[in-house]
């Protein structure tokens, strides 16, 4: 009988969700057992649902979901010693139906292809699933140029969001002239919502090295730099273990597999910044400077660290490369339509049932990774708009829809394919308030070097909260809609010229939700607290008083068994009363 | 570099590759507004006022920052740029304080001529009054952060030419600010030079010298005057800002050249403020503890008999100033050595000059030039310090070796007796007394040209090794002898050995750049330095001064004439103590009321031009010394002397230069 393999999700989804005690759980109660074995692994994607325990035991693998420390002990007990399955637990089964079965089928694993599959800190699980094979095949059967030729066959673009083709800018680095070349992979993900490649570096961080290493083979640079933030320390954690066991594994080094190609690997932290996304920022970081972009050209394949040819892919594209070398670039552009190949990681966030990480083929139509693989929107409410993009993408309404997955669609609706954030809304969002919130990111986020993106984002977002405070005008739209268009063409970086996308797009496809606050002094969506008012419907109000206890602000006022009413003038807006209200007597209007 | 054709606002417009659009445009008189952009430092296309559009491109570029290319058409002047333009220029209004009526520098502001040239009346948004600091800490400079916008020129200016590096931005967003230092104020900068290079770049009203604020803009100016700064051996070349008959700012004004416009502290501030000081307006005579006013012909006839004694005693003496011209120093060489026949003729801080002269000597007479000019510091990959601060003595050499080691990448060295003038940033730091100084530049010679091992007792070894090492490697190195070095001309010789041995080798002469901090000092030595010391030594019954009043005298020679029986002291200024050791005092032109002509170091002759017409009834040194002599009953003997920039010039190329013996001390 072979043994039992129990997997804990513990990626920072897990552990954020209570992974930790499960995990401790599991191993207190089969630490020294022979026939079990307990590893942590990262995250699956069913974030929604974590934390999340695999057994995989005589071939079944079961998964299963929300899982605390009491039913850590059941499965232990039940499970793994009886072979009974705990059927309403289960989310994945690839024996028999569950209900998360379907939501993976939907999706093609390419960059995921090991993440929560595999113990991130053990490196042989990554060679046993075709580890550093494209690494050697590279090194040992191409020539860099060929190494190039595949990647641009393969159709792949840079997945941090502008798309652009990888083997090309491979091609220019490896064309520079140079005693010395950077390879750095952007792990700078900042995008609010975006989680994609924190996953991938804590799930599975050798596939990022060895898309680095085949990469400056391909360019010819010896020197690699994981530009990672800080704020990922589970990532770093992870990185630094990989880094430390390909070095001795002579994955990374000198004279690598024997080939006489040397290369190797340290690790930038990042300090919080937005900006330093933007690969002339984390340039000038890196070098340690002020994070701060700077005009191209020169472009970083000529002049980018200290002056020497530097490639900067993102973290998704990275992990692309090594299943691309291994299975070649006719099986990695089958999926995909037209200029997009490949897939696309989705951080699944907003208003949808299933929250998480999710890979589709290119071309999927947007309603179709929202409502089969998100599991479309809860509480039977109303779809309103999709954020993609993070704040330098935009929000696109249900007759966009059916838009499919790729770059130059998305683009035309004005919103950008960005690093894979999807953020979706339901009837209760706002849209003013949306444009808002990610305004407010870019406009703290703004280095400060151009005026139009320092000062600009903020009068554009003084003028949304005037909007939404029901002081808006016609002109102040007006004003909006220039800014915007001159913010865009005018700014240095990509960080300026995406960040009026939020509202160019809501002004493109929510007009009528500004002149609701404007014309009508209304928020449809019922959030904007300065337009909106709370009161208590006297012929549902029951007297019960848990209302009056319950306002932070003492606005509510009522006796026992009589009505009660609501002070508008103290009233802050918070929902409480809604939130607490027996018999729905609460309305806002 | 070949020759490009743009077509820039349907003008046919010729470049060389590698100019900028800009540079394409401001070559062909086409005129595109700019603000953070300044000749000089390095563009960042931050402000974005300088976009164009270019055919065939659907983005907006910036004029400062995008190459330009051959067959270009270009539009800077669209309606849609425009519109930008006047957006941006609202922006910056309403964002901070940019009232102008209460600003200094409304009507010299760049901020301001732009919004005039846009039309920009109002601004569509309300102002933030966002209260930002006034530093007023230094007691130089005002920062009123209020009137940035963030241009980012001083930033560059500090860190590109200064390589103080004071300055930079903190904060994101719309919070972002210049900070000094790690957020120090500017009054308690650890790394400032108080050179007013920021205030200069500034293109508003947000970094002021205070000194100079309210006293004109430079709008308001009478004249500008191209000029150079007397203080110092570089000569750096100034504008000069003339209002009624005062100098009411300076500026650098070689924004291209190797300084970029730079000056230091003194002649930032002590040449506008020379024009402000108590003037000697008459001839005086002292009368017991105080001077009576007289006439010329009294004054000079009184100085004419006492010197007259004490030549015919061998007891008269001279020191005048190496801040004067070439043309008053030949003059001081006709009258003192020529006719006189001094014995006792000196300049101010001789003893350096001579240790520099006697120590060059030998290499002179091989034909080679035995120093370099100072901006080649900038092209070195060691610099190494001997004895010397050049942030007191050439300043802007101090900027240069920061520069170098900061942002070029060259290794920093220092051996001193004193604190390392550049804690922080050398590479090695090696404490000597001066006893020991010859001893181990000896030591460095022995180790660098035969490999021997060294040794100096009481001295770090490891780090004499490591500097040894340092100097093998080396391919540009560049020696810095300071002036209290120089003063043992063995030393000097013995470090130009040493110079010798690194293959210091530029293509104007070896590799050493000396810090003498009077102007003409190249002049000074070839006509007024005199063989031997003598100051404080010599039995002196009349001496005579001059004094530019420029820079303190030194305690040597105050010394000197406070010993000398009587004290003819040649003054523009009623300086103290310089009028206290007076028994006449003669008035003599400032130098901003002179012309002639200077020589820097590196042999350069550069004009000193007359800033202010001579208002009082001045007279020049000819006509004094033409009268002086007469009453002396001698004739003014006025002999030819070499050119100064020909006393060090080279006949063979550097490398050919060989080490000479030096007795060991």
């Amino acid at each position: 009988m072979s043994r039992t393999i129990v997997k804990v999700g513990m990626a920072s989804c897990g552990i954020a969700a209570g992974g930790g005690p499960v995990f401790d759980k599991l191993h207190s109660l089969l630490d020294g057992r022979d026939d079990v074995e307990v590893k942590k692994v990262g995250c699956i994607g069913f974030c929604y649902k974590e934390p999340l325990v695999e057994i995989e035991k005589d071939g079944v693998c079961v998964t299963y979901g929300e899982v605390d420390s009491a039913l850590a002990e059941e499965i232990v007990e039940k499970h793994i010693d009886q072979g009974q399955i705990l059927k309403e637990h289960v989310v994945l089964n690839n024996s028999a139906e569950a209900p998360e079965n379907p939501r993976l089928e939907n999706q093609v694993r390419i960059v995921l292809r090991n993440t929560g599959l595999i113990d991130p800190e053990n490196i042989d699980e990554y060679i046993a699933r075709e580890g550093y094979r494209g690494l050697e095949k590279a090194l040992k059967e191409m020539t860099p140029m060929q190494v190039i030729q595949e990647i641009l066959d393969s159709g792949l673009r840079g997945r941090g969001g502008a798309g652009f083709p990888t083997g090309l800018k491979w091609k220019f680095a490896h064309l520079a002239k140079a005693d010395k070349k950077y390879f750095v992979c952007n792990a700078d993900e900042g995008d609010p919502g975006a989680f994609m490649d924190r996953s991938v570096l804590e799930g599975d961080p050798h596939s990022v090295l060895e898309g680095m290493a085949v990469g400056a083979y391909a360019i010819g640079a010896d020197e690699g730099i994981i530009y990672c933030r800080a704020e990922y320390p589970l990532a770093i954690k992870h990185l630094n273990r990989a880094l430390e066991q390909a070095r001795e594994r002579g994955f990374l080094g000198d004279n690598i597999m024997g080939t006489g190609f040397s290369f190797d690997i340290h690790i930038k932290e990042g300090a919080g910044a937005f900006v330093c996304g933007e690969e002339t920022a984390m340039i000038a970081s890196i070098e340690g400077k002020r994070g701060m972009p700077r005009p191209r050209p020169p472009f970083p394949a000529n002049s980018g660290i200290f002056g020497k040819p530097t490639n900067i892919n993102n973290v998704e594209t990275l992990a692309n490369i090594p299943w691309i070398i291994t299975h070649g670039s006719g099986e990695f552009s089958k999926y995909g339509i037209g200029k997009s190949r490949g897939t696309k990681v989705f951080a699944l966030a907003g208003k949808i049932n299933k929250g998480g990480l999710a890979e589709v083929p290119m071309g999927m139509p947007l309603r179709d990774v929202i409502f089969d693989v998100a599991g479309g929107i809860p509480n039977n409410r109303k779809f309103k708009a999709v954020q993609l993009g993070g704040p330098s993408g935009g929000c696109l309404p249900e007759e966009l829809l059916d838009t499919p997955v790729d770059y130059e669609s998305i683009n035309a609706t004005g919103a950008i394919m960005g690093s894979g954030g999807m953020v979706v809304m339901d009837e209760t969002t706002c849209i003013v308030d949306v444009a808002k919130f990610f305004l407010s990111f870019v406009q703290k986020e703004s280095c400060g070097k151009c005026p139009f993106c320092r000062i600009g984002t903020k009068r554009m977002l003084e003028i949304l909260e005037r909007i939404s405070e029901g002081n808006g005008s016609h002109e102040d739209l007006d004003l909006l809609a220039e800014l915007a268009v001159q913010i865009k063409d005018g700014s240095l970086c990509g960080l300026g010229q995406t960040a009026p996308n939020p509202v160019l797009t809501t002004l493109k496809y929510f007009k009528e939700e500004y002149l609701a606050h404007i014309d009508d002094k209304k928020c449809p969506a019922k959030v904007c607290t300065t337009l909106i008012h709370y009161s208590i419907d006297p012929e549902k109000c029951i007297g019960c008083t848990k209302c009056a206890r319950n306002c932070p602000v003492d606005a509510i006022t009522g006796e026992v068994k009589k009505l009660h009413v609501i002070n508008d003038d103290i009233c802050v807006r918070c929902g409480k009363c809604i939130e607490v209200c027996p018999v729905g007597a609460v309305t806002v209007e | 570099m070949s020759e490009i054709n743009l077509i820039i606002d349907g003008k046919e417009c010729k470049g060389a590759s590698g100019d900028t659009i800009l540079q394409v445009a401001q070559k062909n008189d086409v005129y595109i507004p700019t603000l953070c952009y300044l000749k000089g430092l390095t563009p960042i296309g931050s402000c974005r006022m300088c976009v164009v559009e270019v055919e065939g491109n659907a983005k907006l570029l910036t004029s400062c920052t995008t190459p330009a290319q051959d067959g270009m058409v270009v539009n800077t002047k669209t309606q849609k740029l425009f519109n930008y333009r006047k957006q941006i220029l609202e922006l910056l209004f309403a964002g901070r304080n940019h009232f102008c009526m209460f600003c200094s520098q409304s009507g010299d502001c760049e901020l301001q001529t732009l919004a005039i040239e846009h039309g920009m009346d109002s601004v569509r948004y309300p102002y933030l009054y966002h209260d930002f600091e006034n530093d007023a800490t230094s007691e130089d400079l005002q920062m009123d952060h209020n009137r940035c916008i963030l241009c980012g020129r001083c930033i560059r200016v500090c860190a590109e030419k200064v390589g103080a590096h004071t300055l930079d931005l903190e904060k994101r967003g719309w919070s972002a600010n210049i900070i000094t230092d790690l957020g120090s104020k500017l009054g308690d900068s650890e790394t400032c030079v108080h050179c007013g290079a920021c205030a200069q770049v500034c293109p508003t009203g947000t970094i002021t010298i205070r000194d100079f604020v309210y006293r004109g803009r430079r709008n308001d100016c009478d004249d500008v005057v191209e000029s150079i700064c007397p203080l110092c051996s570089l000569g750096c070349e100034i504008k000069g800002y003339v209002r009624t008959g005062s100098l009411t700012r300076v500026e650098g004004s070689n924004l291209e050249g190797p300084d970029g416009g730079q000056l230091c502290h003194k002649g930032r501030w002590w040449l506008p403020e020379s024009t402000e000081r108590e003037r000697l307006s008459v001839p005086m005579i002292r009368e017991g503890s105080t001077f009576r006013e007289a006439s010329w012909e009294e004054a000079l006839g009184l100085a004419a008999s006492k010197m007259k004694d004490a030549c015919q005693k061998g007891k008269a003496g001279a020191i005048v100033s190496g801040l004067s011209t070439d043309e008053e120093l030949s003059v001081f060489h006709s009258v003192f050595k020529d006719t006189l026949d001094l014995k006792y003729f000196d300049c101010f801080i001789g003893d350096i000059l001579r240790g520099f002269k006697k120590g060059f000597e030998p290499f002179v007479e091989q034909g080679v030039k035995p120093f370099t000019a100072a901006h080649n510091i900038t092209s070195s990959d060691l610099v190494l310090i001997l004895d010397a601060d050049p942030q007191d003595e050439v300043p802007v050499t101090a900027s240069y070796i920061r520069v170098n080691t900061i942002i070029n990448g060259g290794k920093l060295a220092n051996i001193s007796s004193a604190t390392n003038p550049f804690k922080g940033i050398t590479d090695v730091d090696i404490k000597v007394s001066p006893e020991k100084m010859f001893n181990v530049i000896t030591a460095l010679v022995k180790a660098v040209s035969e490999n021997e091992p060294i040794e100096v007792s009481g001295v770090d070894k490891t780090a004499l090794e490591e500097l040894a090492g340092m100097l093998k490697e080396a391919n540009r190195p560049v020696f810095i002898f300071g002036g209290n070095f120089a003063s043992d001309a063995k030393a000097v010789t013995q470090a130009t050995n040493l110079a010798i041995a690194s293959g210091s080798i530029f293509e104007d002469g070896l590799g050493i750049v000396p810090m003498v901090r009077h102007a003409n000092s190249l002049a000074a030595i070839n006509t007024v330095v005199g063989e031997e010391p003598w100051i404080g030594k010599a039995d002196i019954d009349c001496l005579y001064v001059s004094s530019t009043g420029l820079i303190p005298e030194d305690s040597q020679s105050l010394e000197a004439m406070s010993m000398a029986r009587f004290c003819i002291i040649h003054t523009p200024y009623m300086v103290h103590p310089l009028v206290n050791m007076a028994d006449v005092l003669i008035p003599s032109p400032a130098w901003y009321e002179r012309s002639g002509h200077f020589c820097t170091i590196e042999g350069e002759r550069r004009k000193l031009n007359t800033m202010v017409k001579p208002q009082l009834n001045l007279k020049g040194l000819g006509e004094i010394f033409s009268t002086l002599t007469e009453k002396m009953g001698v004739k003014l003997n006025r002999s030819e002397v070499q050119p100064c920039e020909n006393i060090f010039n080279s006949t063979v190329p550097a490398d050919k230069a060989c080490q000479v013996a030096v007795e060991e001390v």
